[in-house]
This record gives structure tokens, sequence and C-alpha cells, in this order.
């Protein structure tokens, strides 16, 4: 018999504020921090729009370490036999272009961890993981799993990606960027915008939770992580991971896909990853996709992080028994049905599903249930 | 905790293994050869001469493991997933794309290297070339064992729904030409839950005191793998 997880303590900073407070009530108000990037010149790229957050490059330090002390300096204490799982896909990548490629040892994980855990008062110096676009999501599945296995009684998963001329070149380059606010599950979606954000999620084992007197803010109940075996870049067109990382959640977590309430999906706005994730959800809800949402185009996409940020914000939809508007998507794709909607959705349920999809061809699923247990 | 070990490969500056190795093991400092398509592959592959340096010799390693575990072919998709743990990572990769970016005010960044500069776009190489549908990542962590990729295999798979997971290293070597305790290349071992009916050099298990093959107990990915080698001589 698995123990049941908790999510326990949830913290985020992003482009649309610098707590998750700020952030839930701006998405439910439908409101976007994309907006002209001032950090590095665009004027070679296909565009100059991203989510940063407000101040973040003031700082001296590199922004990953400003990041992290934004999300240290809301977190609290912490148990100190916390293991902690790190998921960022380029860390302080930044540093690399400052230095014009001159190899730091500031540059390497292992360092970068010994700070991490340092700064949150963590003994153990934990690990970094590299899933592209789902590592958090597949931290908080790795978290989870060692929790309900009893091999972990807590387990920090600390998230963080930075908006860099790095990564945003790149993208650029791949013709993947939006030169307009990005349009998630639109018709009309034409590609991404970047974001940034630093998230933690503390998860404990029930018992755990209740001997730190922490209320649940959800249950972690099912997770399932999936390679398409297809391509490196593009998505499997029929979502054969997705639909594998689903069904594998949904069968830990002991649930048909009716009783999903909700689903808070990676919505990149590229033409091809919303196109995957709506054929995947339309075999896996067996046609009739529940309310669903996606916040890139209120905080664009942040990479390595963005799953972090989304299990936050699925907890509190569960909690409020409402997601958000998606935000950019004026006209939904016709296989969403009237599951997508730009206006904030009331849900009905105690299940809510998450997706994230990445480079490398994987996906990773994570299903929260209501607070009580 | 416990797997079989059905296969081991590499591709480290001992060369590519295991066919016909004498060697004691193989994790040894000196030159890495980055290997070719024709000495992985017998036939053509399309993509091979899109792939960096950190992406073929990754692949190669896992290749010749599943060719010595007889797992080479297959049909259907399979539950076997990938972990490898790297210390440097894709950074010489990250490096070559940045001098792309420096030039002309990233006008000719090169979106091909771009792809790459993700630690596990290597994994997505080795899963779609021999239908690989189980979790795949890259791991970071200090660990002078170099057995991290192995204990996070062993803790995932009891619990998955995976048959096998294949876990070990991948670096290329490191910045420092004189540190002589790099050791470049990549090294996958097959652990499944089944013994294989091909090839199987034991059960390795977590225990108490660390990890153990065949009950014996290993403290390094060096010494599990001369356990092996021992084994098939």
């Amino acid at each position: 018999m698995n123990s049941p997880v908790v999510l326990a303590k949830s913290v985020a900073v992003t482009a649309l504020g610098s707590d998750l407070e700020g952030l839930w009530q701006g998405l439910l108000a439908g409101r976007s921090g994309i907006a002209a990037l001032d950090r590095f010149a665009c004027d070679n790229y296909i565009s100059d729009l991203g989510g940063c957050i407000a101040g973040l490059a003031a700082t001296s330090d590199s922004l990953f370490q400003a990041l992290l002390g934004r999300v240290a300096a809301q977190l609290g204490p912490l148990p100190r036999d916390c293991r902690l799982l790190v998921a960022s896909t380029k860390g302080e990548v930044d540093l690399l272009q400052q230095h014009r490629g001159e190899l730091r040892p500031e540059l390497l994980f292992e360092n970068l961890l010994a700070t991490i855990a340092a700064r949150l008062g963590l003994a153990d110096r934990g690990m970094n993981i590299n899933a592209a676009c789902a590592s958090s999501t597949v931290a908080v599945a790795r978290g989870a799993a060692l929790i309900a296995s009893g091999q972990a009684e807590a387990v920090l998963v600390f998230a963080a990606d930075v908006l860099s001329e790095f990564v945003f070149s790149g993208f650029s380059a791949l013709q993947a960027l939006s030169a307009q606010p990005c349009r998630p599950f639109d018709r009309q979606r034409n590609g991404l915008n970047l974001g940034e954000a630093g998230v933690a999620l503390l998860l404990l084992s029930e018992e755990r939770a209740r001997r730190e007197a922490l209320p649940p803010l959800a249950t972690v109940s099912g997770w399932g992580v999936a390679n398409d075996a297809f391509h490196v870049t593009a998505p499997a067109r029929d979502g054969r991971g997705l639909i594998r990382a689903c069904q594998q959640a949904l069968q830990q977590a002991e649930l048909h896909p009716e009783q999903i309430a909700a689903v808070n999906a990676h919505g990149t706005a590229t033409v091809y990853n919303d196109a995957m994730e709506l054929t995947a959800f339309a075999t896996v809800f067996n046609g009739r996709i529940p309310p669903l949402h996606g916040i890139k185009g209120s905080i664009g996409h942040c990479l390595g992080a963005a799953g972090g940020v989304e299990i936050a914000i699925g907890a509190r939809s569960l909690r409020e028994q409402r997601i958000p508007g998606t935000v950019g998507c004026e006209t939904p794709e016709e296989l969403a049905g009237d599951a997508v909607s730009s206006s904030t959705q009331v849900i009905a349920g105690d299940y809510l599903l998450c997706s994230n999809s990445g480079f490398g061809g994987i996906n990773g699923v994570v299903i929260l249930g209501r607070g009580a247990l | 905790m416990k797997a079989w070990l059905n296969g081991i490969g590499w591709q480290t500056p001992a060369g590519p293994g295991p066919s016909g190795s004498d060697l004691v093991q193989p994790l040894i400092g000196g030159r890495l050869e980055i290997p070719t398509r024709k000495q992985i592959f017998a036939s053509a592959d399309k993509r091979f001469g899109r792939l960096d340096d950190f992406s073929r010799v990754g692949l190669a390693a896992a290749a010749f493991c599943l060719r010595d575990a007889g797992a080479e072919e297959y049909q259907e998709t399979r539950s076997i997933g990938i972990v490898a743990a790297s210390r440097y990572g894709c950074l010489a990769t990250d490096v070559a794309y940045l001098e792309t970016m420096l030039v002309d005010g990233g006008k000719l960044a090169s979106p091909n290297l771009f792809a790459y500069t993700l630690a596990n776009s290597f994994l997505g190489e080795v899963a779609l070339r021999f239908g690989l549908g189980g979790n795949s990542l890259v791991i970071n962590q200090q660990d002078s064992s170099r057995l991290a990729a192995v204990h996070f295999a062993l803790e995932e798979l009891a619990p998955s729904g995976q048959s096998g997971m294949l876990a070990g290293i991948c670096d290329l070597p490191g910045p420092d030409p004189a540190d002589s305790n790099d050791k470049p290349g990549a090294v996958f071992l097959l652990l499944a839950k089944e013994p294989g009916a091909t090839k199987c050099y034991g059960c390795l298990e977590t225990t108490p005191t660390g990890l153990s093959l065949a009950g014996e107990r290993v403290s390094s990915l060096a010494q599990l793998l001369e356990r092996c080698l021992t084994q098939q001589a």
C-alpha cells in the first residue's frame, strides 16, 4: 500500500508577481506579464516578447541566484531531512554568456546544488533533474514516488529557469517564437513566448504533514512519465507518449478518466504541441475533454520550471473549484470542443491533471487531489 | 530494491565495448574517440550527422549495451526508461552554440546545435532508435562513485510499471586537460525486473551496506564493470 503524498507548501515567482497569490489573482483577472524585453537586444530575433520577472536583472549575481533568493525568502523553515530535487534545464546559463563561453566552476550543476541546499537550509545537496520542459513535473513524480514507497518522508522540489538570450536566440533560430502575445490552443496560434520562474513545492508523507502541522494544499494522487520515442524536438502527432503518461497516472491514482475535473495543459502555443495535446486528451478522455486551461499566455513558457508553477496553480484551482481562463485563446481549436475558454471556468470534482512535454520526447503527468485526505 | 543486470556497454577512452574486450574495466583517462555512424550502426542513419559529440558518445554506449543484452531489436515501443548521470552535461555543445550566437548579434545562431543544448536530448535519440518509451532524464549531482544513475534506476524501477531502465553516465572530457581524475565517456547498464534471456550478469541489489552484485558488495561503477567483465571472461 502506497503512502499518501501531500503538497504542503508552494511558492512561485513569475512575471505575474512576486508570489503565488499575485500569480493566481493575475490569472483570474486575465492579465499577462508578457511584454517587450529590455534584458537584451532582440533586433535579430523573430520576437521581442517575453515574460520577465520585474527587477530580476537588477541584481549583481546571476539571474538564477536572484530567483533562488526570492523563492527562499518566502519559503520559511523546511524539515532538515528533506531530500532536494532541483529541476532546471539551463541553471546559470546567463553566466556562460557573460563570460563568453569560459567554463567556470559555477556552471556545473553540482556546485549550484550546493548553493541551493545551503540557501534553503537543507543538508541534502540533492540532484538536478533535466527532462527538458517536463523537468519539474518529472521531479514531482520522482519526489512523490520516493514518499509513496517509503523511501523519503519529505522532498523539496525547487525548479527554476531564467529568460536568457542563450535560450531566446535558440527558440528564435528554431522559428518557435511568436512575434505577438502567444495564443495557446487558439486556431491562429503561431508560436510561444518565453518566460521565467522560480518555484518550490514541499512534498510530505501524510504522517509527516500531520507532525509538521502543515495542512495539505493538495494530494499528489498519481503520476506518469513516458517518452514518445518519435523525435527529438517534435512531439508525436498522435500524442502516444502523453497518452501513456496520462494512463499511468490514472492507473496509479486508481481513477477513471471521468473523475478528472480539469486539466492544466502544457499549452505552449506552438502549432504542433497544442494539437498533439488535444489529440492525446481526446483519446484519454474518450472524446470528452474536461475543462482545460494553460497559463503560458499569461507568464510565458518557463521551461524546466513550467510544470512546477502549473502544479502550484492546479492545487489552488482544485481548492477554489475554478480554473483561470486561457489568456490568448480567442477561438479554440475544434478538437478542444468547449473545454477551453478565455474566461474563468467553474469546475466540479476532486482531481486535476497537469501535463508537460518537452524536447527529447518526454511527457510528464501529475494528478492532484483536493487537499483533504 | 533490486534488478537484474542484463547488459553493459560503453564508449570511453578504452574504446567501444564490451565486445571482444580484455580490459579490467573501461573507465580510464585518456583521449575519447567520438564514434562514427559506422562504428555504431551497420545501416544508414539519417539523423546521425546532426548529433553533437555528447549525443554520439551516449548513443554509442546505449546501443552497445542493448546489443550486449540481446535487446537491440524491437517490434513495439517498450516500457524501458533511461537515466544518465552527467557532471558536465552538454556544456561543450552550449559553448559551441554560444559561439554561433555571439556572431553578428544572434543572426547566425544555429538551430541544430541549440536542439542539443539540453542534456536530455540524446536520450530522445536513444529512445526513438530503440523504441524506449519509459522515463528519460539526465541527472546532475556530486558523486565520486558514478553510481548515482544506478541507484536512481533501482529506486524507480520497483514501484513503476517500467520493465527496465538503461542507467549510466555520459560525459565529454572536462575543461581542464591536466585533470588526471577526468575519465570521460559513456557507460550504460541495462537493469530489468526479469533476468535477460540472452545475458545476465546477476542481481543488483541495494542492501543496508550498499550496492551488491550477485551478493558481492560494489562501491563504484568501475568496480561493478570489473565484476561483469571478470564474470564474462
